[in-house]
């Protein structure tokens, strides 16, 4: 299960690694970079994955003193959430930027904003 | 004192305060983020404080009130603080020079500097690699935020280029981080150690993923090209901010990293460094976008300085000196730069000659450029002491001269643009002189100044601002605004002074040459009275250089010799670049001359490792590959200064092209420095032989060439100042031809040209300036019949080349006859055969002086000229008074060192008794020789007295055209081309090879700067791409390795 979860986030974010660097347009790009986001956020899931045991929710079904020895690793999921996070306000600025980048050339082709080189 | 996290903590209460301010009260919400950046300056300062001064312990700050693991800690050291200080620092200053833009765009804008500032200072603090993650992407998401302040509308390309590549980055820091968490089970620096990545599978490969993605915010080659187009396109006091504070904060997550991955790491983050140092000096070569040529030195920069996080096994107690120091460095010069850039209008390097006109602006570059490049008395100066020793005390021979000539290629551009700015044009449109943003480039200036004083004081070799010499010819600057004669009476006072009060501690040796440097430096400066205004800039230089050449015989170890030798250097750059067409072989002198220092610099390092003795004595007790090693490169960097033939080619031109009055600085007394150079090497280390070869045979050879073929390309100029260069070259080949016999009586003869050689040198420049001066010229075809109307600087041109030629009865002829007698004892015939026909080629060239300058016909244009000033003319009768002297009583500065030589070559020494000089060949009486001499001469002119009393003069206009009208005239003029019999015999020998292999060098590395900075398409697929090759060739290159 968790190999499984760690090659389909690997696939992923092949998958938007490919997109985002053969499309020429912005926002396919930061469409591509989302799937790939989404990937890099499964493997860290799966990492904390471990078999057989449950959610890391001190409750009834789990006790404090048993905890140690039922619960997945909470910490990646922690991180996941601030991975979250920060890819959404990545995301955001860059659809504002792809917007901005739009408005001043009227054309989302990545290649016609290449006037900064060499 | 205050706990570290409230610089987070004030950070972020002023960027929700600021949330909650009308978004018209914009002076207020500037003077809320202004108090917050100025809080966190505070708090950082009173940590350096407590550390430097009370030793405070390191302090932990543990966020959730419990120990890592279960929280994140940030940890306040003495690095945390100083780094800090610095992001603070800038970032403060950086708000006072957005002032305009910030209150323009309002509080958004404002709460985004904060954040980045924060982000910068949580990069630093943090000791949790998820902690570190998210710091990086609030970086990232504020630089996105702030790039829209700049007004370049490229701007917004440049940003989302960055977006990019940092999406990438960012993933592989995750997969890094979370596969490291996997393998350590912790998220806390002080948790994990190296075994744990050793031991756990694919816990290599996770440190590798997360090294690498924290490397790549470095900038490193080739995956660089986002950030060139950030820094060509920002507003320039974010451009410098990110240029400070990110590349500080991610160096100091380098560092951590570092400790994390254990000592296998280090060399791969040296090879990213120096690979990264040399292509992105390499690349700039061809930039004339004054931004983006920062940028590439940024790059360059921070590579160097991640090359030396790579060195911490060897720097030892160093370490945080080496890298401070050019942390240090970069700061204060690339915020500095970047702030200058706004404001000048034009983007081009040329545009910021319109700096010129602000003497404080333009101090502000010098020191800029002088902290980039690492000279005294700046900290990148100490760190690459420390560096080179250190490297060299480790064997890593190829590093350190990787970093050298990745140092020399970065020198080479930094100073093409600094002389653009100084010599180039001034463009019509003026600077904008925007108070907050001057305030910001002082503060910049004054810090680069402080960390040269604290590193001074830090540095185990003395602080380099304590010399007294150095601090009179930096007082200078502030004097610079008092009329020229007043700056003049002050500089001769004082070196005469310091003379008078030193002269008892030097030995006959060095005392010839503090005579010549302290009593000649003064005569010649006499010229100067003839300048009028204030002549800004020139004391300072002059002062300098003759700083430099007092403590350089005063240095008694390698560091202060090396000091003494890179601030005579920088100071006569400056002075030779007065001249008025002198920009470009300024540049060339300041290229040969660092690389030359460069040279003396391994040298010093090699020697240095071996034994900490005083640099005479270490000297001497070298022994084996590594002798050779210092001797060979110690006498080739002394031979740069010389002009040794093969690396004359800066000479003519720098010498030719000076003012007047320095001509005579820089040939008469600078050159000296060279060979008192190598007279110490030599002294200390006698022959030495490298991988079989005798290095002073070789050495032999060298000066004669130059000897022969400098005077072969003096006699074929046209111009008088050219043709003087020329003879130097010359000149000086004769002098290394002496101290490479190896005798004692090749020790006089160079000793003896040491001081005839400043004494004529000085003497001719004078006047072929003070001619030059008047005719307008340095043509000499277009001078002649002057003697009626120059009469004095007919006289000091006469006994000039009567001296050079060594004819009797002046000092040269005394030059001539140790020369015999010296290689009569000599053994190498063939060296010795081509320097003895080098005397009546010399000949030939100062014949021109006096026949094509002084005699023949008047031309009309000259027919109303007077002599030379009186200034210019005065320095030169002192000179013909002092040949004479000399000539006639040569004992007076020679019998001393004849006896000092005695202890280094007992044998062959000469005899002073009475008014002889006696040698095992013969004697040579001067006082008879000038009796004899003046006798003939007298009894001669007499005669022609009396025979011409009724010859007729041939007048101008007594001679008969043949029909034609030659197109140029001048080339019928039997002055042109006077020597084109012997051109062609023997101009194959004059042909510029040399100069054509430099400029050949020269050529392919521009050239393979503009090929390889096409690399960089401006398209951020591209840039994604070379992230991902460079993960790649890392990934071999660490798995090869």
């Amino acid at each position: 299960m968790a190999h499984l979860a760690m090659a389909t986030g690997f696939i992923l974010i092949l998958i938007g690694f490919y997109g985002a660097l053969t499309n020429r347009n912005i926002l396919r790009m930061i469409v591509a970079f989302t799937v790939a986001d989404s990937g890099v956020n499964l493997v860290l899931v799966a990492v904390g994955y471990m078999r057989g045991r449950t959610a890391p929710i001190l409750d009834n079904t789990v006790p404090a003193a048993e905890a140690a020895a039922r619960i997945i690793d909470p910490v990646p999921q922690a991180l996941v959430l601030t991975a979250i996070v920060i890819g959404v306000g990545v995301t955001a600025l860059m659809l504002a930027y792809s917007y901005k980048l739009y408005e001043k050339k009227r054309t989302l082709d990545i290649t016609k904003h290449t006037e900064l080189k060499w | 004192m205050v706990s570290a996290i409230v610089i987070i903590a004030a950070a972020l209460a002023a960027e929700f305060m600021l949330g909650l301010f009308n978004e018209r009260w914009r002076a207020a919400a500037y003077g809320v983020t202004l108090f917050a950046l100025g809080f966190m300056a505070f708090i950082s300062a009173e940590w350096v404080w407590a550390f430097a001064v009370y030793d405070a312990q390191p302090a932990e700050i543990f966020t959730a009130g419990v120990q890592p693991p279960f929280a994140i800690n940030l940890r306040m050291g003495f690095p945390e603080a100083a780094l800090t200080l610095l992001i603070n620092l800038t970032g403060l200053f950086s708000a006072l020079y957005l002032r305009r833009a910030l209150l323009e765009k309002g509080r958004a804008a404002m709460a985004v500097l904060l954040v980045f500032v924060m982000a910068q200072n949580g990069i630093v603090l943090t000791r949790d690699i998820f902690n570190l993650f998210v710091f990086f992407e609030l970086a990232v998401i504020a630089t996105g935020g702030l790039m829209l302040l700049s007004e370049d509308e490229r701007a917004v390309a440049a940003g989302f280029k960055y977006l990019i590549v940092s999406q990438v980055i960012s993933a592989f820091l995750l997969i890094g981080i979370i596969f490291s968490y996997h393998a350590t089970g912790v998220l806390n620096f002080d948790l994990m150690r190296p075994e744990h990545f050793a031991a756990a599978q694919g816990g290599a490969i996770a440190f590798f993923l997360m090294f690498i993605a924290v490397v790549a915010e470095l900038k490193p080659f080739p995956a660089n090209g986002w950030a060139l187009d950030i820094y060509e396109s920002a507003h320039p006091a974010f451009a410098g901010l990110f240029s400070v504070a990110s590349a500080a904060a991610t160096l100091y997550a380098v560092d951590k990293l570092l400790v994390l991955g254990g000592p296998a790491w280090l060399p791969v983050a040296t090879g990213i460094g120096v690979v990264t140092f040399i292509a992105a000096n390499l690349l700039a070569l061809p930039q004339r976008n004054d931004r983006r040529l920062l940028g590439y030195s940024s790059v360059a920069q921070i590579g160097l300085i991640l090359a030396v996080l790579g060195q911490r096994d060897i720097l030892g107690d160093h370490y945080f000196f080496v890298a401070g120091g050019l942390i240090a460095a970069h700061a204060a010069a690339k915020a500095g730069l970047y702030w200058l850039s706004g404001l000048v209008a034009s983007r081009d390097i040329i545009g910021w000659s319109t700096l010129r006109g602000h003497p404080v602006l333009i101090f502000a570059f010098v020191s800029f450029i002088a902290l980039l490049t690492g000279l005294p008395p700046f900290p990148g100066f100490y760190a690459k002491w420390e560096l080179a020793v250190a490297l060299a005390g480790s064997g890593r021979y190829i590093l350190l001269a990787l970093i050298l000539i990745g140092a020399l290629i970065e020198a080479g551009y930094l100073f093409r643009w600094l002389g653009y700015a100084l010599k180039r044009d001034k463009p019509s449109e003026e600077i904008s002189c925007d108070p907050s943003a001057v305030t910001a480039i002082i503060a910049a200036l004054a810090a680069g100044w402080a960390f040269a004083y604290l590193w001074g004081d830090l540095s185990a070799h003395g602080n380099i601002l304590h010399a007294v010499p150095l601090l009179f010819a930096l007082s200078f600057l502030l004097l610079d605004w008092l009329p020229a004669w007043v700056k003049n009476t002050v500089a001769i006072v004082g070196m005469v002074g310091y003379f008078i009060l030193n002269y008892t501690d030097y030995d006959p040796l060095r005392l010839i040459f503090a005579v010549i440097i302290l009593i000649g430096g003064p005569v010649i400066l006499l010229a100067s009275y003839d300048a009028h205004g204030r002549r800004i800039g020139f004391y300072p230089s002059a002062m300098l250089m003759y700083a430099g050449l007092t403590q350089l015989i005063g240095a008694t170890d390698f560091f202060s010799f090396f000091v003494a030798w890179e601030l005579l250097t920088v100071g006569s750059y400056f002075l030779i670049l007065r001249g008025k067409h002198s920009e470009p072989h300024a540049l060339s002198y300041i290229i040969f001359s660092l690389g030359g220092a460069f040279l003396i610099l391994t040298g010093f390092a090699l020697a240095a490792t071996v034994s900490p003795l005083p640099m005479f004595e270490a000297l001497q007790h070298l022994t084996g590959e590594t002798a050779g090693w210092v001797f060979l490169l110690l006498a080739v960097g002394f031979m740069t200064k010389t002009a040794a033939i093969g690396l004359h080619i800066w000479l003519p031109g720098a010498h030719a092209e000076a003012e007047t009055d320095v001509s005579p600085m820089v040939s008469g007394i600078l050159l000296k420095a060279g060979l008192y150079g190598l007279m110490v090497l030599m002294l200390a280390m006698g022959k030495q032989r490298f991988y079989g070869i005798d290095i002073v045979h070789v050495m032999l050879w060298v000066g004669a060439l130059s000897a022969l073929l400098g005077n072969l390309m003096a006699i074929f100029e046209e111009d008088a100042k050219r043709l003087l260069a020329y003879s130097s070259i010359g000149q000086m080949g004769y002098a290394l031809f002496g101290l490479a016999l190896m005798n004692h009586l090749g020790w006089v003869m160079a000793l003896m040209f040491v001081i005839n050689h400043y004494i004529y040198k000085s003497m001719l420049f004078l006047s072929a300036g003070g001619v030059a001066k008047r005719t307008g010229t340095r043509l000499m075809y277009k001078m002649g019949g002057l003697i009626t109307l120059m009469p004095l600087s007919f006289i000091a041109v006469l006994i000039g080349i009567i001296a050079v030629s060594g004819v009797p009865p002046l000092s040269g002829f005394g030059g001539r006859w140790i020369f015999y007698n010296a290689i009569l004892s000599a053994e190498h015939r063939l060296p010795m055969v081509i320097t003895f026909f080098s005397g009546p080629i010399a000949f030939l060239y100062l014949f021109r002086l006096i026949h094509t300058v002084f005699l023949g016909q008047l031309k009309d244009e000259n027919r109303r000229i007077k002599e030379a000033p009186f200034w210019v003319i005065l320095p030169q009768m002192l000179y013909v008074g002092l040949l004479m002297a000399f000539a006639i009583v040569p004992g007076l500065a020679l019998r001393r060192v004849d006896t000092y030589l005695n202890q280094f070559f007992p044998e062959g020494g000469l005899n002073w008794e009475g008014i002889t000089i006696t040698s095992q060949f013969g004697y040579w009486s001067p006082v008879s020789i000038m009796i004899i001499v003046c006798a003939i001469f007298g009894s001669l002119f007499a005669w022609l007295m009396f025979i011409n009393r009724r010859a007729q003069k041939v007048k101008q206009f007594n001679i008969v055209f043949a029909a034609e009208r030659p197109y140029r005239p001048e080339t019928t003029h039997f002055a042109w081309n006077f020597f084109a019999p012997y051109r062609k015999a023997l101009g194959f020998l004059v042909q510029p090879f040399v100069t054509r292999f430099w400029e050949t060098i020269a050529d392919i590395l521009h050239t393979a700067g503009d090929i390889g900075r096409r690399l960089y398409t401006g398209n951020p697929q591209t840039y994604a791409l070379h992230f991902l090759a460079f993960v790649v060739i890392v990934y071999f290159f660490w798995t090869g390795g």
